[in-house]
């Protein structure tokens, strides 16, 4: 059994007493025999992490796609497993989604991204999750300086309500389902819509707050981040259905004004990103976001990336610059 | 027999690409000293490999723990193997099989090979063990044939899509199957399946003598054992949630079906005893 193919590197590293299995990504014109043994020094990593108990190849091994496509355009990338999930060792917790909520992810997330830093010289990491994925990227980001930057599939910022009734779902499931149901759901969406508003902004009882003030803490300080979201049930664009919170509008606004922050909605993608129109959407947007923020890791794919099309060119600086000025002609930074 | 796991063995698990024509096959070999037997499990397909893949790697550990040698791998063109799904064909999966398992019996010491397969994996391990592959089989909920599989799949996604849809823009099962059938490939959770896939899905049945365990049993001078897993050990059957169900103890299903293989391991190694005595 070989270790390696042609793109990419099966590599293990040891994190927080766990061994934690992981895909490398060469980048384009890397003729280095192993993701340690790289010749040249500095440039950006991508790495990804699990959306809740997925394995790293993620849905419809749309992280697989992705992380091809970034290490073409010249990014090394990574794809590892969190403790106790696919192939790397350990016990998760029985309740996964409250661990993930609560950060539970963050410290071996920041292990594999100082591990990358120091054993293989990139000046930094640009961290990507989907959904629980997003909420562990972004404690992680709040916690290792060196994260460049962060790239967001569907984020939220709260925590579940308990389960809801059976017979809540089965009236959820007859609404969808039926002609009268319809009508009668959006008048319960109105409903809400009123209680909302008499609420005012405040915040629903079961925000994550203290995924919020990581949020605040990273994206005022002016961390590039690029936000995907995908239509919700009865939702357009990035605007939640009506009578839920919105808490893009609201995370937004946390940012403030320093804040490097665009949203894209992908109208064509399902929740996972994972279908083709989905996935494709978000890699054509993501790489323009990459190439406007990041240089890619050696100069032979930097040159080789500009000559790409569709591939923005006003980048200054040597190989050495870490993080490129933003580029005002970039179609992303329009927002 | 040990049914604990061995307190002061150290498990390695040794992940590579095994080349095929045409592919890279991901495989995680959990490599024992001096194995009972070793077995070679084939798994779910496609999105039911997500959804199934913490206790499928949990299973494989827990044989490791006891002395039992596993290869687990992903199908060409899913997960971390590379290759083409939609250029693949049953054919192909069925000639990966054999290559795995010429590879996983050539390993010294010599041990009884057995083959494990679920799902869809259960059609392509029993087709391989009518072929004259391995000393043993257990399945796990084994469709009668690939299409069942794939429908299975199937019908799961088509559920979980229509909590998106209201109204008229919710499509049955039976609405995709028909377009599918009439040339149109369909995504199922972000994997492409073209109508040759399907098409060939029909003919690609389960050997008939292992329908039941007991035909199984006849028909073949090997162990057989064959176990419909319920709803009680989602996600490896259908139901449950994802998230939950992924990280619940499965020692009531795997200790059972472990004391399978070893004493199938043994059953095996006194036959091959005799044969040389004789």
């Amino acid at each position: 059994m070989q270790q390696a193919t042609e793109t990419r590197e099966l590599i293990r590293i040891e994190i927080l007493g766990y061994r934690l299995r992981g895909t490398y990504h060469r980048p384009a014109e890397d003729s280095s025999a192993s993701w340690t043994g790289r010749t040249s020094s500095g440039g950006t990593a991508i790495l990804f992490f699990n959306s809740l108990a997925l394995p790293r190849a993620a849905t419809g091994d749309s992280a697989v796609y992705w992380a091809e496509a970034f290490a073409r355009r010249g990014y090394p990338t990574f794809r590892f497993d969190l403790p106790g999930l696919g192939d790397s060792d350990g016990q998760t917790s029985t309740d996964l989604l409250e661990f993930i909520n609560s950060g539970g992810f963050a410290p071996a997330a920041v292990g594999i991204a100082k591990e990358l830093v120091d054993r293989a010289g990139y000046s930094g990491v640009v961290m990507v999750g989907h959904c629980a994925g997003a909420v562990t990227a972004n404690y992680a980001a709040a916690a290792f300086k060196k994260c460049k930057g962060m790239i967001l599939l569907d984020p939220y910022f709260h925590l579940p309500v308990a389960k809801r009734p059976e017979t809540r779902e089965m009236l959820s499931d007859w609404a969808r389902r039926s002609v009268v149901g319809r009508p009668l759901s959006n008048l319960f969406d109105r409903l809400k819509h009123l209680r909302l508003f008499l609420r005012g902004s405040a915040l629903p009882g079961n925000a994550n707050t203290k995924l919020l003030s990581k949020w605040k803490e990273v994206s005022a300080a002016g961390l590039p981040i690029l936000v995907f979201k995908a239509p919700g049930i009865k939702a357009q664009g990035t605007k939640p259905r009506v009578g839920e919170f919105d808490y893009l509008e609201y995370v937004t606004k946390l940012a403030g004004r320093k804040s490097d922050l665009v949203m894209k909605s992908i109208e064509t993608a399902d929740h996972s990103f994972a279908n083709r129109a989905g996935r494709e959407a978000v890699r054509e947007a993501a790489e323009g976001w990459l190439a406007c923020h990041f240089l890619p890791a050696d100069s032979a794919a930097h040159a080789k990336a500009d000559s790409l099309p569709g591939k923005a060119n006003k980048r200054s600086g040597s190989t050495k610059t870490r993080v490129a000025p933003p580029n005002p002609d970039c179609a992303l930074e329009g927002r | 027999m040990p049914s604990q796991p061995h307190a002061d063995m150290q498990l390695i698990e040794r992940a590579g690409y095994f080349q095929v024509p045409g592919a890279h096959l991901y495989s995680v070999l959990h490599e024992v000293e001096q194995p009972a037997a070793r077995v070679l499990l084939v798994g779910p397909f496609a999105s039911e490999r997500h959804n199934t893949y913490i206790p499928w790697v949990r299973w494989a550990r827990f044989l490791a723990e006891r002395n039992i040698e596993v290869l687990r791998y992903d199908y060409r063109g899913i997960g971390e193997s590379t290759g083409a799904l939609e250029e693949m064909t049953f054919e192909d999966l069925s000639q990966d099989i054999r290559l795995l398992a010429e590879w996983l019996a050539t390993r010294t010491p010599k041990a009884p090979l057995l083959l494990h397969g679920h799902a869809m994996g259960a059609v392509l391990a029993g087709r391989a063990f009518d072929e004259g592959i391995g000393d043993g089989l257990l399945l796990w909920s084994p469709p009668v044939s690939a299409n069942q599989a794939l429908r299975s799949t199937l019908m799961r996604w088509v559920g979980l899509e229509q909590i998106f849809k209201f109204g008229a823009n919710r499509r049955s099962t039976a609405d995709y199957i028909r377009e599918l059938e009439q040339g149109t490939p369909l995504e199922v959770d972000g994997y492409e399946w073209s109508t040759k896939l399907w098409k060939e899905s029909f003919s690609f049945p389960l050997p008939e003598a292992l329908i039941t365990e007991k035909t199984g049993g006849v028909a073949y001078d090997r162990p057989v054992k064959i176990t419909q897993l319920g709803r009680d050990a989602a996600p490896l059957a259908t139901g449950g949630s994802v998230g939950y169900d992924d990280l619940k103890d499965f020692t009531w299903l795997f200790k059972p079906h472990y004391e399978w293989i070893a004493e199938a391991a043994t059953k095996s190694n006194q036959r091959a005893q005799y044969a040389t005595s004789n």
